[in-house]
């Protein structure tokens, strides 16, 4: 099974608070009216921002991506009925930074999001970097 | 009080509103009245009532108001009465009436926003309304008494069914003064009553003035009292679910008639790890003692398992190799 993932005919540039990634999973599949009922809740308090999703209270941190990497969000059109066929993504956005947010619990290195962040970035960098011979 | 808006003195009707209309309503504020002069050189009384605490809409106002001992015979002149007992008018006249007499009534409500009420019961080490109430209570007494307040003897509504539990609480944290907690004590103590009224009209007012951050056009006509068999409530719980994000905020999420509706109109979320790791007794790994006595030949196939540096990094395979 191939996946494609292709440059969609506009990308377009997300606004710095744009990227919400939640701490829960939504059996949806649809536009949310974030402007209206989330972000104007939004407060900041020292480095971290406080918000509220159906009253439970949230505890969030801005992520920046690390230098030379961007952040795409991906739209499959047709998602396929066997695990066979190929699949193509188209890149609909992209992104710098974004909102990580945690349930009640202020954002530290003990998320799995921050490590990879973190962590990650060097050793794909090691992995991926061309061997030297001596 | 580092804002102008902040330092409105609240002595009409007309003040209040405006008062309520500068406050950010998804957050709790607070209003202390000025303090009379006698009351910093008499002894005072001072009663402690809350409104709004069945709702499912709009915030919670837990209410003190204190005037000298000597002086209470003002409060019977008013007529205040248990605030459920008197019209929204004879409430409004009555608290025009405590707030204009600058002299010798001094009042304060800490309006606690709806938003606050469901992040507390919604916290993962849970906040019940019980502990919110007391927090306001118990923070009105402090500020009354760091403001000059000559506090004498305190009247408190009981919190649950054992006004004696809150009453040695409560003396327990405030030793000096002498605490009087009673089942139905804003129709018994006239100062409980002043309390009672200045959290009432401030609730309602407070729904009144109401503005939606989620700019929606409606007043507290379409929506109703808040109270759950209210039909404009119920009414205005289903029109305005959103299916993403459940209610704008003036509701209560954690109330059982807010969470019905959800159910039924709003998309199912599943929250993450919020029982951590509690599945985990009947993984394979704890083997049953029995088996080793079981005369079968197992297999021994080690399932290869990866490094917790991949799980830790959030990785798996997609495919086998």
């Amino acid at each position: 099974m191939a996946i494609h993932i292709q440059s969609g005919k506009e990308i377009k540039s997300s606004p710095d608070d744009g990227i919400q990634l939640m701490p829960f999973k939504i059996a949806a599949d649809c536009e949310a009216e974030v402007s209206t009922y989330f972000k104007p809740y939004i407060k900041v308090n020292d480095s971290n921002y406080t918000s509220s999703f159906r009253g439970y209270p949230l505890v969030g941190k801005k992520l920046s991506l690390p230098k030379g990497y961007t952040g795409v969000i991906l739209n499959e059109r047709v998602i396929p009925d066997t695990d066979t066929e190929e699949r193509n993504f188209y890149i609909t956005n992209r992104f710098e930074s974004f909102m990580h947010w945690n349930y009640d619990k202020i954002p530290t290195m003990n998320d799995a999001i921050m490590q990879v962040l973190d962590v990650w970035v060097d050793v794909a960098e090691a992995l991926h970097s061309p061997i030297q011979e001596t | 009080m580092d804002n102008l808006k902040d330092c409105i003195d609240i002595n009409s009707l007309e003040n209040l509103n405006t008062h309520l209309s500068y406050q950010n309503n998804s957050e709790n504020s607070f209003y202390i009245s000025k303090i009379p002069d006698l009351c910093k050189e008499k002894l005072c009384i001072l009663g402690i009532d809350e409104a709004g605490r069945g709702p499912v809409l709009g915030p919670m106002v837990y209410g003190i108001a204190f005037c000298p001992l000597e002086e209470s015979e003002i409060l019977k002149t008013f007529e205040c009465a248990d605030s459920k007992a008197l019209t929204e008018e004879k409430r409004d006249d009555i608290f025009s009436k405590l707030c204009s007499s600058t002299e010798i009534v001094g009042w304060a409500v800490d309006v606690i926003s709806p938003n606050y009420i469901s992040n507390s019961m919604l916290s993962r080490t849970k906040h019940s309304l019980n502990a919110v109430s007391t927090d306001s209570a118990v923070g009105l007494i402090r500020a009354v008494a760091n403001a000059g307040v000559n506090i004498d003897h305190i009247y408190v509504d009981t919190l649950g069914s054992k006004p004696e539990k809150y009453q040695s609480f409560l003396l327990n944290l405030f030793p000096n003064y002498k605490i009087t907690v009673a089942k139905k004590a804003d129709s018994t103590y006239p100062i409980v009553s002043a309390a009672s009224i200045c959290a009432k009209v401030t609730r309602d007012h407070a729904l009144q003035v109401w503005k939606f951050q989620e700019g929606i056009e409606l007043t507290h006509k379409d929506f109703g009292s808040g109270y759950p068999g209210d039909p404009n409530t119920k009414k205005f719980l289903k029109n305005y679910c959103n299916p993403i994000f459940g209610f704008p905020q003036i509701v209560r999420f954690s109330w059982s008639t807010a969470t019905n509706v959800l159910e039924q109109e709003a998309y199912d979320v599943e929250w993450e790890n919020t029982e951590e790791d509690h599945k985990d007794s009947e993984s394979p790994n704890n083997v049953s003692i029995k088996s080793f006595f079981k005369m079968v030949e197992k297999p021994a196939k080690k399932k290869r398992t990866q490094h917790q540096f991949f799980s830790q990094m959030c990785l798996s395979r997609t495919t086998e190799f």
